[in-house]
This record gives C-alpha cells, sequence and structure tokens, in this order.
C-alpha cells in the first residue's frame, strides 16, 4: 500500500513537470499554429537563470520567480524580430525555431561548460504521511502547475483578455476586423508561452539539475503529448500531457525503462495516425 | 514558395525555349553551358584533385565529408522534391551502419558486393516502413505530423540503441574490420576516398536523371501545391512513400559506407543530433538543388574543421546564427547567390528537341 502511494506520488510529480513544459509549448502550438522548437531552450534558460541567482548568492526563490518574467520578455522580444515573419508557413517556423533554440543552447553550453550543475531545493526536506516520505519540492511542483493550470484557465475563460485570445484563436480575420490588435495578442501570447516554460525551468532544475541538454529531454515529449491531445485548445495540449507524462512514469515500474520510453512514442505516434486531431477536439478553452 | 508561379510557367514556357534551343543547334554554336553545371563540374574537379594535394589525415576527414554528403542528398531528395520533412533521416542510416556493422560481426561478411547493397535495402525497409506507416492511410498526414513521427523515430531508435546489449549499448559496434574487394582490403585514405566520390557521383547522376523525369516533374508540383497535383488524378501518397523510400535507401547507403569507414558504430549515429544537422547542410546549401547539399554539407564541415582549434565552442552559436540568416533572408540557400530560379527549377522529362521531332 505504503509502496503503491509512492509509486503514484512519483507518477503525478512526473506528469505534472511534463504538464507544465507543454501548457506554453501548447499554447503556442493552438494560437500561431507553429510548433516552436525553442521550447525546450525556454525551459533551460528558466533554468540556467534560477542557477545564475543561486550563484550570485540571491535566495533560489528571487531567481524563480525572475525566470518566467525575463524568459517572457526574451520570447516577446524573439516573436516581434523573428517568429512574427514564420506564421504563414509552419515548416519554416520549425527550422527557424530550431536555428533559435541552437544559438539558445549552444550560447548557454558555452556559458557553462559540459557539467551538471546542481541547484538545491528553496524549501527541502520531505512530508511524513505515516510511515511514508514524500519530497516537499516535488509536491510544490504538484501544486504550482495546479495553480498555473487554474490560473490559465481563468484568465482564458473569465477576463477581456482572455475572450480576446480567444477571438484571434478562432478567427482571426473576424478579431482583426473587430478591431483585436492580433500581432499583440500573438506577440502576448508567445511570451506568455516562453515565461511558461521559464517557470517550468526554474522549478525543475532542483529536480533535474541544470546541463546544456535539459531541454531536448521535454522537447519531443513535449510535442508528442500536444500533438495527442490536440492542437487548439487549451485543455487538449493539458490532457496529452498528463496522460503521456502518466505513461512515460508508470510504465518504467512494469517494464524496462528503455522499453517503455520507446513504448509510449510508438503508442503515442500509432494513436496520432488514427485519430489526427487528437484526444480533445474542437477549439475553445 | 517563389518556385511554384516557376513550376507552373515552365510548360508553356517550353515552347519558345525549345525553338531557340532548335536555332542555337541550328547555327553551329556551342550552347551557353549553364550555371548550375559550371557549379557541378567545378565541384566534382576539386573534388578529383582534393587527394592529390591534401595530406592523409585530411584525406579521411575528406571521404567522411563526402559520406555525409551523400547522406545529405537523400535528406535533399526527399525534402527539397518531395516536400517531406524527415527530421529523423540518421534513422536510416544509422540502421544501416548498425546491420552492417553486425553483419561483419556476427556473420564475417565484409565484401563490397554484399555490404553496400546490404546497407542500402536496410535503408530501404526501414524507410519503407516507417513511409508506409506515417504517410499512407486513410487520412492525410500533416506535414508536421511527418516532421515529429521521423524525429521520434529517430529518437526513440537511439534510446532503444543504447539500452539494447546486443547491439553494444552505450558503446556501439567497435573494431569493424575493413571492407574487402577480393582478398583487398580497402582502408582509409585514398581509396576509399574515391570510392566515397566514385559512389557519391553515381547515385548523383541517378538523382539527377529522377528529378529531371516526368516523376520529378509530379515531385515539383507535389512539393509545391499537393492538392493540384492530386486534383491532376496522381496518388500523392504513394509517390511520397517512394521518394521517401528511396531517400531512405541512399541514407542506407550512406551509412553502411560511414559505418566501414570509422570503424565503429554508436547510438549517436541514428539519433537526433545527426537528423538535425543533415537537416542544417541542405537548408544552408540550398534545399531544391542536388549540388546545393553537397556544397552545404562540403561549407559547413570545411568551416566546422578549420575552426575547430580556435572556436569550438563558438562554432555552434555561429552557425545557428547563419542557418537563421539563411532562413530569414535566403530560404532557397547559398546555391541561390549563383544559380537563379529558373534553372533551379529547371526542365523536365525527355530532351526538348526529341520531342520537337516527335510532333513534326
Amino acid at each position: 500500500m505504503a509502496s503503491a502511494f509512492v509509486a503514484a506520488f512519483e507518477i503525478l510529480s512526473f506528469a505534472a513537470i511534463i504538464v507544465l513544459v507543454v501548457l506554453g509549448l501548447g499554447i503556442i502550438a493552438s494560437m500561431m499554429g507553429i510548433f516552436n522548437f525553442a521550447q525546450g531552450e525556454f525551459v533551460l534558460l528558466g533554468a540556467y537563470v534560477t542557477y545564475l541567482a543561486y550563484g550570485h548568492g540571491l535566495p533560489i526563490w528571487a531567481g524563480m520567480v525572475a525566470a518566467p518574467v525575463l524568459v517572457g520578455a526574451l520570447g516577446f522580444a524573439l516573436e516581434a524580430l523573428i517568429i512574427r515573419r514564420f506564421y504563414a508557413a509552419p515548416i519554416v517556423a520549425m527550422l527557424g525555431t530550431y536555428a533559435l533554440g541552437l544559438i539558445i543552447r549552444e550560447s548557454v553550453r558555452g556559458l557553462i561548460g559540459g557539467f551538471y550543475l546542481t541547484v538545491p531545493e528553496p524549501i527541502g526536506g520531505s512530508i511524513d504521511i505515516g510511515t511514508t516520505h514524500i519530497s516537499t519540492w516535488r509536491l510544490i511542483i504538484i501544486v504550482a502547475t495546479v495553480l498555473v493550470m487554474g490560473a490559465c484557465y481563468l484568465l482564458l475563460s473569465r477576463t477581456s483578455f482572455g475572450l480576446r485570445v480567444r477571438a484571434t484563436l478562432e478567427n482571426p480575420s473576424l478579431a482583426r476586423a473587430s478591431g483585436i490588435s492580433t500581432p499583440l495578442i500573438y506577440g502576448t501570447a508567445f511570451a506568455f508561452g516562453a515565461a511558461l516554460a521559464g517557470l517550468a525551468g526554474a522549478l525543475i532544475v532542483p529536480v533535474f539539475s541544470l546541463f546544456a541538454d535539459l531541454g531536448i529531454r521535454f522537447l519531443i515529449q513535449g510535442f508528442v503529448a500536444v500533438m495527442v491531445g490536440g492542437v487548439g485548445s487549451f485543455i487538449g495540449p493539458v490532457v496529452g500531457a498528463g496522460v503521456i507524462g502518466t505513461m512515460s512514469a508508470a510504465l518504467p515500474w512494469v517494464m524496462a525503462p528503455v522499453v517503455a520510453d520507446v513504448l509510449v512514442f510508438v503508442l503515442a505516434i500509432a494513436f496520432i495516425k488514427f485519430r489526427p486531431q487528437g484526444l480533445i477536439a474542437g477549439r475553445g478553452v | 514558395m517563389g518556385a511554384a508561379k516557376q513550376v507552373v510557367h515552365a510548360d508553356p514556357g517550353d515552347g519558345p525555349d525549345v525553338a531557340m534551343a532548335e536555332t542555337r543547334s541550328t547555327g553551329g554554336a556551342a550552347a551557353e553551358p549553364s550555371i548550375l553545371l559550371i557549379v557541378e563540374g567545378g565541384v566534382l574537379l576539386a573534388a578529383l584533385v582534393l587527394p592529390l594535394v591534401l595530406q592523409d589525415y585530411l584525406t579521411v576527414f575528406a571521404t567522411r565529408v563526402l559520406i555525409l554528403a551523400l547522406f545529405a542528398l537523400s535528406f535533399d531528395l526527399v525534402w527539397g522534391y518531395a516536400g517531406i520533412m524527415s527530421f529523423g533521416q540518421a534513422l536510416f542510416f544509422g540502421c544501416a551502419g548498425y546491420g552492417v556493422a553486425l553483419l561483419a560481426r556476427d556473420l564475417d561478411i565484409t565484401s563490397i558486393f554484399l555490404v553496400l547493397p546490404a546497407g542500402t535495402l536496410i535503408g530501404l525497409a526501414v524507410s519503407l516502413m516507417l513511409g508506409g506507416f506515417l504517410l499512407l492511410g486513410r487520412h492525410q498526414s500533416s506535414v508536421i505530423f511527418v516532421a515529429l513521427g521521423t524525429l521520434t523515430g529517430s529518437y526513440a531508435a537511439d534510446r532503444l540503441a543504447r539500452g539494447w546489449y546486443y547491439l553494444g549499448g552505450q558503446n556501439g559496434i567497435p573494431s569493424i574490420p575493413p571492407m574487402t574487394l577480393g582478398s583487398y582490403d580497402i582502408t582509409e585514405g585514398p581509396v576509399y576516398y574515391y570510392l566515397a566520390l566514385g559512389i557519391l557521383v553515381v547515385v548523383y547522376l541517378l538523382c539527377r536523371f529522377l528529378v529531371r523525369s516526368q516523376f520529378g516533374l509530379a515531385l515539383a508540383g507535389l512539393r509545391e501545391n499537393e492538392q493540384r497535383i492530386a486534383f491532376f488524378g496522381y496518388k500523392t501518397q504513394h509517390l511520397k512513400a517512394i521518394v521517401f523510400a528511396v531517400g531512405g535507401a541512399i541514407a542506407g547507403l550512406a551509412g553502411s559506407l560511414y559505418a566501414y569507414h570509422e570503424g565503429f558504430v554508436w547510438p549517436s549515429m541514428l539519433g537526433v543530433v545527426l537528423s538535425t544537422q543533415v537537416v542544417l547542410y541542405v537548408l544552408f546549401g540550398g534545399s531544391g538543388t542536388l549540388i546545393g547539399a553537397v556544397i552545404g554539407t562540403l561549407i559547413i564541415e570545411g568551416v566546422s574543421f578549420w575552426l575547430s582549434d580556435n572556436y569550438r565552442d563558438v562554432w555552434p552559436i555561429i552557425l545557428g546564427v547563419l542557418l537563421l540568416l539563411v532562413i530569414l533572408f535566403r530560404p532557397l540557400g547559398l546555391i541561390s547567390f549563383v544559380v537563379g530560379e529558373r534553372e533551379r527549377v529547371g526542365s523536365f522529362g525527355a530532351k526538348a528537341k526529341e520531342k520537337h521531332n516527335a510532333a513534326s
């Protein structure tokens, strides 16, 4: 019973991490119809900012607050300068964002070298529940994920800004005709997606430590999750991320980790093949 | 992109062209060789004399570059001509490499007449399976899906190879014996160089023939406007699967050459890094021209070798910036500086002269 609980917690916390990473990816894919290959590098940058704050003697949580802000600002600038040119051509966008990601990744590699740098958890220790111990920080990641998801949902469904975003998503030309500045919405959405990735990077760096290829690890998983969930809605990528994250974390408990890893991808690709619209088809929140 | 108009206009534009070619040839004046031909000839000439002037270790490096150019050719065929974004081309390259390595290790087969066909067949088989799954079927596959599917395939194969003891795990399969021709060992150096060059030239000419045929015309149409080609009655999915398989076979050939040249195979040969590297080569040189893929490989590998002493850390960043600039401002690659749009698209099918004669 106790071990089953620990397993469930592990699975849940990993799924939460994937959801956190995928949220930004999904928003960008749904809004602009482009798959952002630099998203993994935004995660990396978030982690790097946190490491920098820690390295300069600042409190780690300060780094974690700064990470989404800085990465979001960078995302806004990149969107205005470069990404904006790609909207008409999704493949060119993939290649362009790949080049961007390459630049960011190799710059960070140049800055930190080939090392694995650890950042301690700002709130360490574990919580005892009966005879089992669960890591406090992983619990915080789960809580943070739930909060971020809730905040995103409220933002999109309850505010006038969210209404504009949904209008732009559903019918860009009509939205433009109604006086909504779609370029601004796109810019904001991209920055928001980047900020979420930055936050994800900041939160997971104590778990995974910082290394230059941190982003790649999540990138493919993230793409597959978005496709499984379905592009075009807020909830689709989240559900997809939940499914992929849960499977990635749960299957290694019953089979060899390598086989499990590959099996998740094979199953996911096969699923997308036969249901291209994803688990949750349709638009809206 | 801009080529859409060109392709459509190429056909009606044929008439005056034919007439011009006729008058020129009847006038007895030699036809002006095109820039594309000059570039191709120049690269071939340079490649032919290179081992004579290079030191031995540089010849070994040059051989590696030639094999990578062959690999780049396979991607160019798939992306530049059929518009299939294969982000996992290294899968076929690596599978063939592992395949021939296993043949050498477990069955002692190293004869060139068995190894290279085996590698090609492995590439063909794997790409047929993956392409058949990703491209064929009731639903029309989106470009993004194919890109992610191939990327995932490459990533999964990499992971699998790393964890599979039979394939040597992380370390791969070391010390593959040299390729043999009868009792003669083909070892790295000028001999291997000319072997790779010969194969590259043959494959290049085959590809050139393929993309300049009626089949190539259908491919160009497919790349520019898939729906229209479908309305013309082509089975676009089948066309795509065929090209994908041909690309896989070429990648397999390159992979088996590479495995024997390096003397060992390792999981990264299957992985995402190599898959994206080949994308860089082709985009940089210019997709949609076969020579662009070769030139891109030569330039990127050459410069990276040249800079690797002093600027190893900075080079990938420069490469990323250059790539971004090329994508933003020169989507047709470096080759578009010298070869014009019209020549890039070229003409298709049988020689215009024969057509003319048949008509009259």
